[in-house]
């Protein structure tokens, strides 16, 4: 909690308020809440693992910070674009390849080249008004981090035993209802068809397990659903800009030699 | 064994909600509507990143497919959103929120806006010189005329 409440300040220091003052301490801040926070999470095991994970979700956040606090635009979608391949390396450290290489090849490959066409499309290079100041920077900043802070002070309570820091945490940790080895998480969520396996799961007809469970739910009618509203969002998307510019310019047919249905002129 | 995968699904969770809480204050604060839709993306990222720590976390493939999902979603919204950003950029010539501060609710006050100290205008590039070493060479007039420093 101390350690949201320092990121809340360091980054409301760091918001664009038309001064430069107090960016440094800003910072100095953000990197004290950082290390408080990285002090307090529980260690993999692996030493090697351990400092992959760190380093990916260090990546991942501070240049989120930096995409929501740089002040030109330009320089906060390709913060945010890093945050994405940083978010990519933390999906492929659990294991989730395709996942991994989708978000990489969405997120950074087509929506934030659609963020950067529309930037390059405004061009105002940070100076405008606009960017220089924030609105209620502090007020937000103690609304994100409360919101952080508080989620993530109760998965660190609830998940991970520690002695002494609070309460809540002093009793037994709940135990999880599922106990899953590792021999079936390679079979199942680590499998190295682990692409197909996902296509199974989307595709296939729900199947009854031996177990006595209840068969999983099938996704084929979300999928298809999935795809309608991408459909339709791209329909919507063309229509709204094409009502925004008025009605498309006709060609004229006697000065374009030929009429708009592009046939032979009709004399 | 158990402890580590409890530890990494503790670890994404509180990763994913720095990111989710980032998310937010960039979009409670932030006027550039861009910067702000960037920020909502950035909140669907930490989501995507707890639901595949849990689905690793009960070995159910759930998690993964409904990231998917997010993404498909995420797409349609990019499309959507900026389509409509391409039309009020159109209308007012700006990215700016405060410019449709009109349809705020009718007992709010305006937004002042607040006075900027001035930035500073941009500088002429200076490029290094070389300190001068050696003899002169000799130079015809009319070529330095034209090269002032090489």
């Amino acid at each position: 909690m101390v350690a949201a409440l320092l990121g809340a300040i360091g980054i409301w220091l760091l918001l664009p308020r038309g001064r430069v003052r107090g960016r440094l301490l800003g910072l100095a801040l953000g990197a004290v809440s950082l290390g408080l926070l990285a002090s307090q999470m529980p260690g993999l095991g692996d030493w090697v693992a351990q400092s992959l994970f760190v380093i990916l979700a260090g990546v991942t956040i501070v240049s989120a910070a930096a995409a929501i606090t740089l002040r030109n635009p330009v320089y906060a979608a390709i913060s945010f674009g890093m945050s994405l391949l940083g978010t990519a390396g933390l999906l492929l450290f659990q294991g989730a390849q395709f996942l991994a290489v989708a978000t990489i090849v969405v997120y950074a490959g087509a929506i934030l080249v659609i963020f950067l066409f529309l930037l390059m499309l405004a061009e105002p290079g940070g100076r405008a008004p606009y960017d220089r100041l924030t609105w209620e920077g502090l007020v937000s900043a103690f609304a994100g981090a409360f919101t952080a802070g508080i989620l993530a002070m109760t998965v660190t309570c609830t998940l991970v035993p520690r002695a002494g820091s609070l309460e809540l945490s002093k009793r037994e940790p709940p135990e999880p209802p599922v106990a899953v080895t590792h021999e079936q998480r390679e079979q199942g969520i680590l499998a190295y068809n682990h692409v197909e396996q996902i296509g199974r799961a989307l595709f296939d007809r729900p199947q009854p397990t031996p177990a006595g469970q209840s068969p999983g739910p099938g996704y084929l009618v979300a999928v298809e659903v999935a795809g309608v509203l991408l459909l339709a969002a791209l329909v919507g998307a063309a229509v709204i800009v094409g009502r925004g510019r008025g009605s498309l310019p006709r060609p004229r047919a006697k000065t374009a030699g030929f009429s708009s249905r592009g046939g032979p002129p009709d004399a | 064994m158990h402890d580590a995968e409890l530890a990494l699904l503790s670890n994404y969770l509180v990763v994913g909600a720095i990111l989710f809480g980032l998310g937010v204050i960039g979009f409670l604060s932030r006027r550039n509507m861009i910067v702000m839709f960037l920020a909502v993306e950035m909140m669907l990222q930490g989501v995507s990143l707890s639901l595949v720590a849990w689905g690793r976390f009960y070995n159910d493939l759930a998690g993964q497919v409904l990231v998917l999902f997010i993404i498909a979603l995420a797409a349609c919204e990019a499309a959507l959103a900026l389509a409509l950003i391409v039309v009020l950029f159109r209308r007012r010539g700006t990215l700016d929120v405060i410019a449709w501060q009109d349809l705020r609710e009718a007992d709010q006050p305006p937004y002042a806006e607040e006075a900027l100290p001035e930035e500073p205008a941009e500088l002429p590039p200076r490029w290094p010189r070389l300190t001068p070493a050696g003899v002169p060479p000799e130079i015809p007039r009319e070529q330095t005329d034209y090269r002032p420093h090489v």
